[in-house]
């Protein structure tokens, strides 16, 4: 089995403008991607899953400092507190940005777009770019017409497939998609979301999702991680971890969904989702958890749930307060 | 019951001005012949997609944009006919949440001049003002301590909060909320729910929600209006339209939004009856 | 709630900035120099154009301890000058660009807020104006008034306040369709109110901290014009006159016979305008975050 993506102990954090503290978006993380995975990482604002899923798409800003090491393909594209994603940035990997209205260029056709894409990470000329472009386009459910038109000609969801399209030409291993439904209509999501199970299902490209949404990880994803305040609290099979959740934070971002037909009341819990400046070692969900226990003050171990295969989960409570 | 808000065959759209040929006036119709009735205490969700026209309707309903046609009946009064003062006292009784709460609130402001406006406006003294906006900091969960804080240091579901307490501060009869959850997080869209279902509950309003999001909609309505391009097609008590759609628009939207939201097919969740 | 408060804040917090400490102390000495500066020139009367008693024997003397800057082309004391230079310095930039920032504000914010005629004429009136040069219009004022303060700030102020429109028109037009102007209008609030809290509140900052920096240019036009001839009268304190009159006289072989007429009114002026824009520069990168942490390398 190859890893996509392998994680250890991986911290990230912004340096604040007047260089005083560290702002940390990502705290020690451990995480592994097989091949062929559709992974989806799960969190609220701030809690780093954006940063994260920027790390392995080698978009970093220059003013972030990391810790431990992050390995794409077994090649070390982080380590320790220095980075180089030269020939992974592109070509493994291709990112596919959160707004598709604004990430495309309105003043090129969106040909000219993949030839931009192609020539500088596969060194294509314009006749090569062209057919990859067709190539993709068909892959994405769009025809060769729309390689002669600029983006504004476009709707919402074929600019969404169009960038899907330029991160499929480049023949990455792996797409990170941050965000992909949040920018277009409710009635386009599904769309854009079987798309990205067909390419995963059918030219085996690693996927990895950003979202916000719970609910809709399901019909892509076969494994996800909830992250909390730069930790990943629960990490296993999507049906497992939604069907039997077991952290009490995934258990309310499910209770928060609005399911159309069932007339549930939402259960949100009191309290924001928290962003922790200081790098201490406690539950971050301590303060709005309704089981909160005394041990809660120290960091709970990711500890296996029952005898789920890969179901993992870092809660005292389910771990019966017992340290290791 | 007695109807509080009435669309007899708005048809409206905006003028395209551009320099001199000003003297020649475009009309691009965005709305087209679109009646309906709110009555009073109920609460009612207009969906529709990005370009449908939802968002002209609110202008409408609140005074920004002259129909070409047709009339807006509030409390029984032509809207567009009043004189401004007139019109003015009648859209004192609306309150509205707007869109997005990062770009609704003035950032240099402080959050009790925000919240104190709509009262400051009615020409209330300010220290029966600082009185009533601690009441509504209250109702909607938001600690005093931000009063003198600026719009900047909240997070989104704050600055949505103060934007519900503005909106409820003049005691309104009629709330308009344009997308009130769609740039929140989960935990917080449903707080802000809640919060929302509670005030209406509480205060006895008349609730008109506009939205994208059917999930959203079923929360905070009885009853849907559906727009498409400009026109209604279809309208309905919530439990009917999510049961026995009528039309073909109607019903690829709700197939879209069960399908994201997959969850439903996992067998820990029971679907009440089967929808499509 | 007056609107400068977020701005004192602005500056407080730039306040730790070495750049703008420098801009700051560069400002405040010129603004104290034009203030003291006739009671500290050694010869004030020289200082306000009064040819001394003995000239002949004073003409184009080099820098000395008596003669700090040397004499100039009538042996008067050019230290006294350049000094004394500063008030008027002073005066001319603050006033042209006070008066073309009431002004253009008040036009800018008018076009953005009530649209449809009034925009469109108060737009054409803007550009209007900014396509005419200020040296013309100081031309036609020196040759129809006399010459006098007047002549340039009135000058610069018509053609200075259309950019002043402008930008307050730009910010302007992105503020009036959010939404809180929106809920003000609708919760009735005077369109007074609405103007000076939700419009003119929230983009004065950037615009005070561009007329900060237009202090310097400012200065520069003026100087420009006096040294031209159009804009003060001869023997008058200031340093466009001054190396107008070193030039006039002497013509290009002033800068090797006697180089401290030109270097010295040219430094002062270098200096304050570099005072202004180091004082806004700071300001501006604090409001744009996008321009941070360029310079950091700087400083």
């Amino acid at each position: 089995m190859v890893l996509a993506v392998r994680a250890s102990g991986i911290s990230i954090g912004y340096i604040d403008e007047e260089e005083e503290y560290i702002v940390w978006a990502v705290r020690r993380v451990d995480l592994a991607i097989e091949e062929g995975d559709a992974f989806c990482l799960v969190g609220e604002s701030g809690s780093g899953k954006t940063t994260f899923a920027n790390a392995i798409a080698g978009i970093l800003p220059p003013h972030v400092v990391t810790r431990g090491k992050l390995y794409i393909f077994d090649r070390l594209a982080i380590d320790e507190s220095t980075w180089n994603f030269n020939g992974l940035r592109g070509r493994v990997v291709s990112y596919i940005p959160q707004n598709p209205g604004t990430s495309l260029s309105p003043f090129l056709t969106i040909e000219e777009h993949f030839y931009h894409v192609l020539r500088d990470t596969l060194r294509y000329d314009r006749e090569k770019s062209r057919r990859a472009a067709i190539e993709a386009l068909l892959k994405v459910g769009l025809d060769r017409g729309v390689l002669e038109d600029y983006p504004h000609e476009l709707s919402g969801g074929m600019q969404q497939r169009v960038l899907i399209a330029i991160a499929l030409a480049s023949n990455a291993k792996i797409i990170v998609a941050d965000e992909p439904t949040s920018a277009i209509d409710a009635n386009l999501r599904a769309s854009v979301l079987q798309l990205l199970g067909k390419l995963n299902r059918e030219y085996r490209v690693t996927l990895l999702i950003v979202t916000h949404d719970l609910a809709s990880t399901s019909i892509v994803c076969n494994r996800l991680a909830v992250m909390l305040a730069g930790k990943i609290v629960e990490t296993g099979r999507t049906i497992s971890v939604l069907r039997n959740p077991q952290h009490p934070y995934t258990k309310m971002l499910l209770d928060c969904i609005p399911l159309l037909g069932v007339k549930k009341p939402l259960k949100p819990l009191p309290g924001e989702p928290i962003q922790v400046v200081e790098d201490k070692a406690i539950c971050p969900f301590r303060e709005r958890c309704p089981r909160a226990i005394d041990k809660c003050v120290e960091e709970p171990p990711l500890k296996p749930v029952g005898d789920e295969e890969s179901h993992y989960v870092k809660c005292w409570i389910l771990t019966g307060g017992e340290s290791e | 019951m007695s109807s509080i808000l009435e669309l007899q065959r708005v048809t409206a759209g905006y003028k395209s001005v551009k320099g001199f040929k000003s003297l020649i006036k475009r009309v691009e119709v965005v709305l087209r012949d679109i009646s309906f009735t709110v009555e009073k205490g109920e609460r009612v969700a207009i969906i529709g997609e990005s370009g449908s026209g939802k968002t002209t309707i609110l202008r409408v309903i609140l005074g920004l944009l002259k129909p070409i046609s047709g009339k807006v009946l509030i409390y029984g009064k032509d809207l567009y006919s009043l004189p401004s003062d007139q019109r003015l006292q009648i859209l004192r009784r609306i309150g509205y949440v707007p869109q997005d709460p990062y770009k609704s609130l003035n950032p240099v402001l402080k959050i009790k001049y925000i919240v104190g406006e709509p009262l400051e406006a009615a020409g209330v003294e300010w220290r029966y003002v600082g009185e009533r906006i601690r009441e509504v900091l209250k109702i909607v969960g938001l600690p005093q301590s931000i009063l003198n804080d600026t719009a900047e240091e909240l997070s989104g579901g704050m600055r949505q909060r103060v934007l519900i307490a503005r909106a409820i501060i003049a005691e309104p009869e009629i709330l308009v909320l344009d997308e009130p959850t769609s740039a929140l997080d989960v935990s917080i869209q449903a707080q802000i729910i809640n919060l929302l279902n509670s005030i209406y509950n509480t205060l006895k309003v008349t609730m008109i929600t506009v939205t994208h999001d059917l999930g959203v909609a079923q929360y905070l309505a009885d009853r849907l209006i559906i727009l498409k391009s400009g026109k209604i097609v279809e309208e309905g008590s919530v439990d009917e339209v999510l049961r026995d759609p009528k039309s073909e628009y109607t019903k690829s939207l709700i197939t879209s939004y069960l399908q994201i939201t997959g969850i439903n097919s996992l067998n820990n969740i029971k679907i009440r009856g089967q929808y499509v | 709630m007056p609107p400068s408060l977020p701005f004192i804040r602005l500056v407080h917090r730039n306040l730790r900035k070495y750049r703008f400490k420098i801009g700051l102390s560069i400002t405040i000495a010129i603004l104290v120099l034009s203030l003291v500066s006739q009671y500290i020139a050694p010869y004030p009367r020289e200082g306000l154009g009064y040819v001394p008693v003995g000239e002949e024997s004073r003409r184009l003397l080099p820098p000395s301890p008596q003669y700090l800057f040397g004499t100039d082309t009538l042996g008067r004391d050019l230290f006294s000058r350049v000094i004394m230079a500063s008030r008027s310095a002073i005066i001319q930039a603050f006033s042209v660009v006070f008066l073309s920032l009431i002004i253009g504000l008040i036009v800018g914010v008018l076009a953005a807020y009530f649209k449809g005629l009034v925009e469109l004429v108060l737009n054409y009136l803007t550009e209007l104006f900014m396509a005419i040069p200020s040296i013309v219009i100081a031309l036609f004022f020196r040759l129809t008034l006399e010459a006098g303060f007047h002549v340039v700030i009135i000058s610069l102020v018509t053609t200075w306040w259309a950019w002043y429109a402008r930008i307050t028109y730009v910010y302007a037009k992105g503020v009036v369709e959010l939404d809180y102007v929106v809920l003000a209008k609708l919760s009735g609030l005077s369109p007074a109110k609405i103007i000076m809290r939700h419009v003119v509140g929230v983009i004065i900052q950037p615009i005070l901290v561009q007329a900060i920096s237009d202090l310097g240019s400012a200065l520069l036009e003026a100087s420009g014009i006096n040294f031209m001839g159009l804009g003060l009268p001869p023997g008058y304190p200031d340093w466009g006159v001054i190396l107008y009159e070193g030039i006039s006289e002497m013509g290009i072989i002033a800068f090797t016979r006697a180089p401290w007429l030109v270097f010295y009114p040219g430094l002062f002026i270098l200096l304050t305008t570099l005072g202004f824009t180091l004082l806004a520069d700071p300001l501006r990168e604090d409001l744009d975050p996008r321009l941070r942490r360029r310079w950091k390398l700087w400083f």
